[in-house]
């Protein structure tokens, strides 16, 4: 007998191997506490609170939140029907939690079933409209990427609302990789905020409570999903906080290794006068390696400093010794030494004159050479921070 | 002018034909009076004043908003057809792109020197850029935006930019030109793949409101038109296949080396004697490529050429070879040496035979059959000096080179094979279907092309991979379907053939999960190249063979027991005698034990068993069954030797008119079939479902039988060998048996 079904056809061309039973789709049950919300497009299904926890203060705005108030951010988090990225993978979820008046308000958006994702898409950027700036983690890579391909699928007029977008990942990353490692936000969770979650579920099983919900109706994991997800946003808003806390050098836990790390952050930002500060917390902490790998930051600095500008390699010279005593034998500070105290040898032997006009050559015109006494009001900043 | 000259004084076998083709003038019209004049301008700084005639039909057709296919020889201005349309339609408007196909990343970088070297004449920042693999991502968000002309293969459209169409929605929606060249290489189960890619091209320009137009190019094949149009799945295509380029006079000779062994049907060696025929050549400082069918017989022809010249002739730069495996800066700096005519000599796999711009040579060596009348033409088309020039072509003991160089006519007479695909191959079609399904979702009455996937949908919706909602179907897996599916084969089970004689193991091919037990069992010599392996280790659970180059006088032959069962009949049975037939097939494979024979003599010195499971191919096949009244004319074992050697035969003869590999088929021979109750030969197609041989093979039955007949009939062995009915079969009187199968009951005499 020939293999009729294409079911059977199939599974025979792939060389035999059993066919899959059918599914058997029975009764939709909507998790609990979404409500029904009318868009154009098509109903929405929402769920909403106000958790009347205690407010966090996150101070005034900083140059980091692109001049919006802290409590100008909303904290969005999707979960999706993969991690593969492109255009057929979807987000079936998004929460999002913003300041309110009496706590923080925590907005969820659910998909029943993919038809309806024009409706689920207008009533996210309705949400996301309502505040300056949203926070999330990964959403550069992610989150923004897929939910702007659904757009564009779903042939949505316009584009998504997002204000400014702080990607909290690339911040834990730049601050907290020394201390933790890897930032999924699970650890960043564990070892900065300091919870564990309980009865969570594990990412990458998320996709399949979606998809069992959609085959069978129901799906027992798909409210733990949909915990997770409203979790992962009050954690973003509890995170925004701490990291906030620790630019502002406010935060009395940080060690000498969080110093550096907010550091080389601040020196990448180009923000040198904080930078500079924080490397000397990190080097007076007298706390292992990072306190070391700052002072060496710093000693090389000063050297430059006062070596060139200040034109006075014997302070120079003082500066790299000191910092060799501390650190040990770094090569290129004793090769800066070498190079330092051949200067000052050179400087107590009086040049002669073809010498001394080949030097002003080699480095151009110099302070001296214009007869500026006074130091200009930069450098005088610059050694002022250190 | 004077050709080349052959020195037939020093060729001791057969000359089978000597073949003069006269020059043409070839065919000259003005520039089109629409040609923008920047391009018109552009090409008069090359040298251009005027079009060869295909240029301009080509041209018009092309303006006329018609989808078209060019097909003329090699170096005959082909590309000219689609990169005028394309450029001057970029001219006139700068929103519109041009998507570009080449069958490999090589061919599209070529285009992109080529097309840049025009653009450098035009008053346009024409931005053209490849993108494949090796493509930067640094580059790839500029690509996407901005690229007027994108160059890339089918298998980077399928897995890196179909399924991120949102990202190139640029390209998309501004889309009016499809280049489709090489379009001779998209057959078989490639072809049939790459159909569906265009379905899901298609759907994607459709979903972002454009609706390309499809300009492709082709070699000399049967079906052009017809394979396009499979191919794009569009209708009244407008052919373009009369090369207004001018040529040069071409001799054309056939050559079969001296027999050596006259029972055994072995000649001298293909390349020894190719290097005889070349040498004179490039010692008289004559520009030469010769074409071999491996790597392993590039190398050693071109270290005996490089021999031949001496030292003082600074051979090694002046004889190179040329293939896969170098890196490009290399391949390059060979080109351009052709080009300036500081190489004379250059040996090549078929690497060569593609549009890659080496100039014109004057003399081509073919150093056996390239598997296909169209790769042949391309191949000798390399030599077309104006001047005048030489193809040699030099026959090996392989059937399909000894059945063409006795039958020179059936060559010459030109356009026997055709281009096969079946876009709805089911395995094919699924494949892409999730793939499609993952990009846009699917209406529910909505077509994929011309196939009607309503079933398949609903399969998918029943499996949980789709999900069926407000009328429309989506995608729901965590999986990326493109990944799922390569391209160059069906199924992604094939064993991986890895030699473990260098430093660092290296992957050397794969072959089909079904064919593999008897292939590559432990203790197996597996032949590849030309070379000799021995099978250390065949790990069945990770589908992963490792072997070692070795050099033995004995090859092994693996004893299988096939079984047909016949699941239902398509066609037939058709025709008395050896009637034919075609339909869905279960083939079962099971090899027990394999034998050690001894080259030449062909003694058995050794055997040893094979436990590897049962393997079971559900896919499509001919079959043709011999009247029950003659069958008891004949002695049972002679009609046991007889069906083998025919089947043999056929499976050869079939592949040459299929245009496919001979180990794209398979064939068995049953004295009694229990489907037809006769005496039978099946050949059947090794990717699971086929894709379309079969039914061919039904419709020109008659001449495949006559066609084995010819080839049997001429080869000069005495019992038969392996040129003619295979290398097992020769047991006395074999041959005789299988022509008399044949002329006594199918065949007029």
């Amino acid at each position: 007998m020939p293999p009729t079904s294409i079911r059977e056809r199939l599974a025979s061309l792939r060389g035999g191997s059993r066919p899959a039973p059918p599914a058997d789709p029975g009764r939709r049950r909507l998790p609990a506490g979404f409500e029904a919300q009318e868009t154009e497009l098509g109903i929405a299904w929402r769920w909403a609170e106000v958790l009347p926890i205690g407010r966090l203060r996150p101070g005034p705005p900083h140059d980091l939140l692109g001049g919006i108030d802290p409590d100008g951010f909303s904290f969005v988090d999707t979960e999706t029907t993969g991690l593969a990225g492109g255009t057929g993978t979807y987000a079936f979820t998004v929460a999002i939690a913003r300041p309110h008046p009496h706590g923080i308000e925590l907005v969820q958006l659910f998909l029943p079933e993919p038809g309806d994702e024009p409706a689920f898409l207008r009533a996210l950027d309705s949400e996301l409209r309502l505040t300056p700036g949203i926070a999330t983690y990964n959403g550069g890579s992610f989150d923004l990427p897929l939910l702007r391909t659904r757009w564009t699928l779903n042939r949505m007029p316009g584009e998504l609302a997002v204000g400014v977008h702080l990607d909290l990942l690339h911040l834990s990353r730049a601050l907290l990789r020394p201390r933790i490692g890897s930032c999924t936000l699970k650890s960043v969770e564990e070892r900065l905020l300091g919870f564990e979650r309980e009865g969570d579920i594990a990412g990458e099983l998320i996709p399949q409570c979606y998809f069992d919900f959609l085959r069978s109706g129901w799906s027992r994991d798909l409210e733990v999903a949909l915990e997770h997800n409203r979790q992962d946003v009050l954690s973003l808003q509890h995170l925004l906080h701490r990291l906030l806390r620790r630019v502002r050098g406010q935060d009395s836990s940080m060690e000498a290794c969080d110093w550096l790390a907010l550091a080389r952050w601040l020196q990448r930002r180009r923000n040198r006068p904080a930078a500079w500060r924080a490397y000397r917390v990190a080097s007076e902490m007298n706390d292992g390696d990072a306190s070391l790998d700052a002072e060496l930051v710093l000693a090389r600095r000063k050297a430059v400093l006062l070596e060139w500008r200040l034109r006075d390699p014997g302070a120079a010279l003082r500066v790299v010794e000191r910092a060799l005593e501390r650190i040990g034998p770094d090569p290129d500070l004793l090769k800066r030494r070498r190079r330092l105290s051949d200067r000052v040898d050179r400087a107590n032997h009086p040049m002669k004159g073809a010498e001394a006009f080949a030097f002003a050559d080699q480095r151009g015109e110099s302070l001296q050479d214009l007869g500026i006494e006074g130091l200009p009001r930069l450098v005088a900043q610059a050694l002022g921070s250190l | 002018m004077a050709l080349p000259p052959l020195d037939v004084a020093r060729l001791t076998g057969d000359i089978t034909l000597d073949h003069l083709m006269a020059a043409s003038p070839g065919e000259f019209v003005p520039l089109p009076s629409d040609l923008a004049p920047a391009l018109a301008e552009a090409l008069r700084r090359r040298g251009m004043e005027r079009l060869y005639s295909h240029q301009a039909k080509a041209w018009e057709a092309a303006r006329g908003g018609r989808h078209l296919v060019v097909v003329t020889p090699t170096a005959s201005g082909k590309t000219l057809c689609y990169n005028l349309p394309v450029l001057q339609r970029i001219l006139e408007s700068p929103q519109a792109r041009a998507l570009y196909l080449f069958p490999t990343k090589a061919l599209a970088q070529d285009q992109m020197v080529e097309l840049g070297e025009m653009a450098s004449h035009l008053p346009l920042r024409l931005k053209v850029h490849t993108y494949d693999g090796d493509t930067p991502p640094g580059q790839r968000t500029a690509i996407r935006e901005a690229g007027h002309i994108v160059l890339t293969n089918p298998d980077m459209l399928h897995t890196g930019i179909l399924p991120h169409h949102t990202k190139w929605r640029r390209l998309f929606s501004g889309l009016e030109y499809v280049v489709v060249d090489e379009i001779h290489t998209y057959r078989g189960v490639f072809g049939s793949q790459v159909a569906n890619v265009i379905r899901r091209l298609k759907r994607i320009c459709a979903f972002y409101g454009s609706s390309p137009q499809f300009l492709c190019a082709s070699a000399t094949i049967a079906n052009p038109r017809q394979l396009a149009e499979d191919l794009l799945e569009e209708e009244d295509m407008v052919l373009v296949d009369r090369s207004g380029a001018p040529r040069g006079e071409r001799r054309l000779v056939f050559y079969n080396p001296p027999l050596i062994n006259r029972s055994l049907g072995v000649r001298r060696s293909s390349v020894l004697e190719a290097c005889r025929v070349a040498s004179p050549w490039i010692k008289a400082g004559i520009q030469t490529i010769a074409f071999c069918r491996s790597r392993l017989t590039v190398e050693v022809m071109v270290s005996y050429l490089q021999q031949s010249l001496g030292p003082s002739l600074d051979s090694h730069r002046k004889v190179r070879g040329y293939r896969g495996g170098y890196l490009p800066l290399r391949r390059r700096e060979i080109e351009a040496g052709l080009r300036d005519g500081s190489v004379v000599g250059v040996v090549s796999t078929n690497a060569l035979e593609l549009g890659v711009d080496i100039g014109s040579l004057q003399a081509a060596v073919l150093v056996g059959y390239p598997g296909t009348i169209a790769s042949t033409w391309q191949q000798l088309g390399r030599a077309g000096r104006r001047s005048g020039s030489i193809a040699v072509f030099v026959a090996s003991s392989a059937p399909l080179d000894q059945f063409i160089v006795r039958h020179p006519e059936y060559f010459l007479a030109s356009n026997p094979e055709e281009g096969l695909i079946d876009p709805d191959n089911l395995l094919v079609q699924a494949g892409h279907l999730q793939a499609a399904l993952f990009e846009l979702p699917f209406a529910e009455q909505e077509n994929f092309g011309r196939a009607d996937v309503g079933e398949l949908l609903e399969l998918f919706a029943e499996d949980g991979s789709a999900n069926l909602s407000a009328g429309r179907y989506h995608w729901n897996r965590d999986a990326f379907p493109a990944e799922a599916v390569n391209l160059r084969r069906l199924l992604a089970d094939n064993v991986v053939i890895i030699d473990t004689s260098q430093a660092r193991p290296e992957v050397i091919g794969e072959i089909d999960q079904f064919s593999a037990p008897t292939m590559l069992h432990e203790e197996a010599i597996y032949l590849q190249d030309g070379a000799q392996y021995h099978v250390d280790r065949l790990d069945w659970g990770e589908k992963k063979a490792y072997l070692h180059p070795v050099n033995v006088d004995h090859y092994t032959t693996a004893l299988n027991s096939l079984q047909v069962k016949v699941l239902d009949r398509f066609g037939g049975p058709l025709g008395e005698g050896f009637d034919s037939s075609h339909g869905e097939v279960k083939i079962t494979s099971l090899a027990t034990v394999f034998k050690k024979v001894r080259f030449h003599t062909h003694e058995n010195i050794g055997s040893g068993p094979i436990s590897l499971p049962e393997q079971t191919l559900h896919t499509t096949a001919w079959w043709t069954s011999l009247d029950e009244r003659v069958a008891t004319t004949v002695a049972r074992d002679e009609m046991e030797a007889g069906l083998q050697g025919l089947a043999h035969s056929l499976r050869h003869v079939a592949s040459l008119r299929l245009m496919c590999d001979p180990r794209d088929l398979g064939a068995v021979a049953e004295v009694r079939s229990p489907f037809t109750h006769r005496p039978t030969v099946t050949v059947y197609e090794v990717y699971a479902g086929g894709v379309g041989y079969a039914g061919r093979l039904h419709e020109i039955h008659l001449e495949l039988l006559r066609s084995a007949a010819d080839l049997i009939q001429g080869c000069p062995c005495e019992n038969g060998c392996p040129s003619c009915i295979g290398p097992l079969h020769q047991v006395q009187g074999a041959k005789s048996a299988c022509l008399q199968l044949l002329y006594a009951n199918a065949l007029p005499a």
